[in-house]
């Protein structure tokens, strides 16, 4: 048996009720239009279509 | 009448001269790649919406192979070349539907859980992963899920492919 080793704990990914998701832990984000990647500790991505920073959440929801 | 030739339990078939390419519409997560890579095989505004003939054989398996599911897969017509098929082949049947082939060679792999923000559509999350939705939590092993961006959704959270007649921009 092989020990994963692993600094990162498993990834997990929120709907936050009325606001964006949020994605912890181990995980790469690749954004296929901006052409970018990263693997960031947190990120939180807009899911209400309303963000000005997108795919990044900037609270436009709550407008 | 050769409707029975192109169905497959769950799909339609499409084939050309070289290959078949399997559509399996339950699999679909809408990321989008077949059309956005390739309209003159893949576009879902006309039916059948696969045409083989609109590219060549090379090009359409490119395309195929970056479906992140397998609602395509391809094999060639000639089986005895589907033995020698490379693994970074992923959307061969060999691969993605073993059902349909004698094989099973899928290899477990332990990477990060991929987030991929498609352009213009939802967010694909592949992997092992934890998700909370609606203060339930679920353990999500191996699998993918696809979370709407656009807002228009009627199965929210989940992608259900509107952001293309919303003309979703982002």
């Amino acid at each position: 048996m092989e020990e994963k080793k692993e600094n990162k704990p498993q990834a997990v990914i929120e709907v936050i009720d009325f606001g964006p998701l949020k994605i912890t832990g181990n995980f790469l984000l690749k954004d296929m239009k901006r052409d970018k990647e990263e693997s960031p500790a947190e990120v939180k991505l807009c899911i209400c279509g309303k963000s000005a920073n997108k795919p990044y959440c900037d609270e436009s929801h709550k407008k | 009448m050769e409707k029975n030739e192109n169905q497959f339990s769950g799909g339609r078939r499409y084939k050309n001269d070289d290959i078949t390419v399997f559509w399996k519409p339950s699999a679909c997560v809408h990321a989008s790649y077949c059309y956005r890579e390739l309209l003159e095989v893949f576009d879902p505004s006309r039916r059948p919406w696969v045409d083989m003939n609109g590219a060549t054989t090379e090009k359409i398996i490119e395309v195929v192979n970056l479906c992140p599911t397998e609602a395509l897969a391809w094999k060639w017509n000639d089986e005895s070349k589907n033995d020698s098929v490379d693994n970074d082949q992923l959307n061969h049947i060999k691969f993605r539907r073993p059902e349909l082939m004698n094989s099973n060679d899928t290899e477990p792999k332990e990477q990060p859980v991929s987030v991929k923000v498609m352009a213009d559509g939802p967010i694909v999350i592949k992997g092992t992963f934890t998700f909370i939705y609606n203060g339930t939590k679920k353990e999500v092993n191996d699998s993918m899920i696809s979370i709407c961006r656009c807002g228009v959704s009627d199965h929210m959270p989940f992608c259900d492919g509107q952001h293309r007649k919303a003309g979703f921009i982002g």
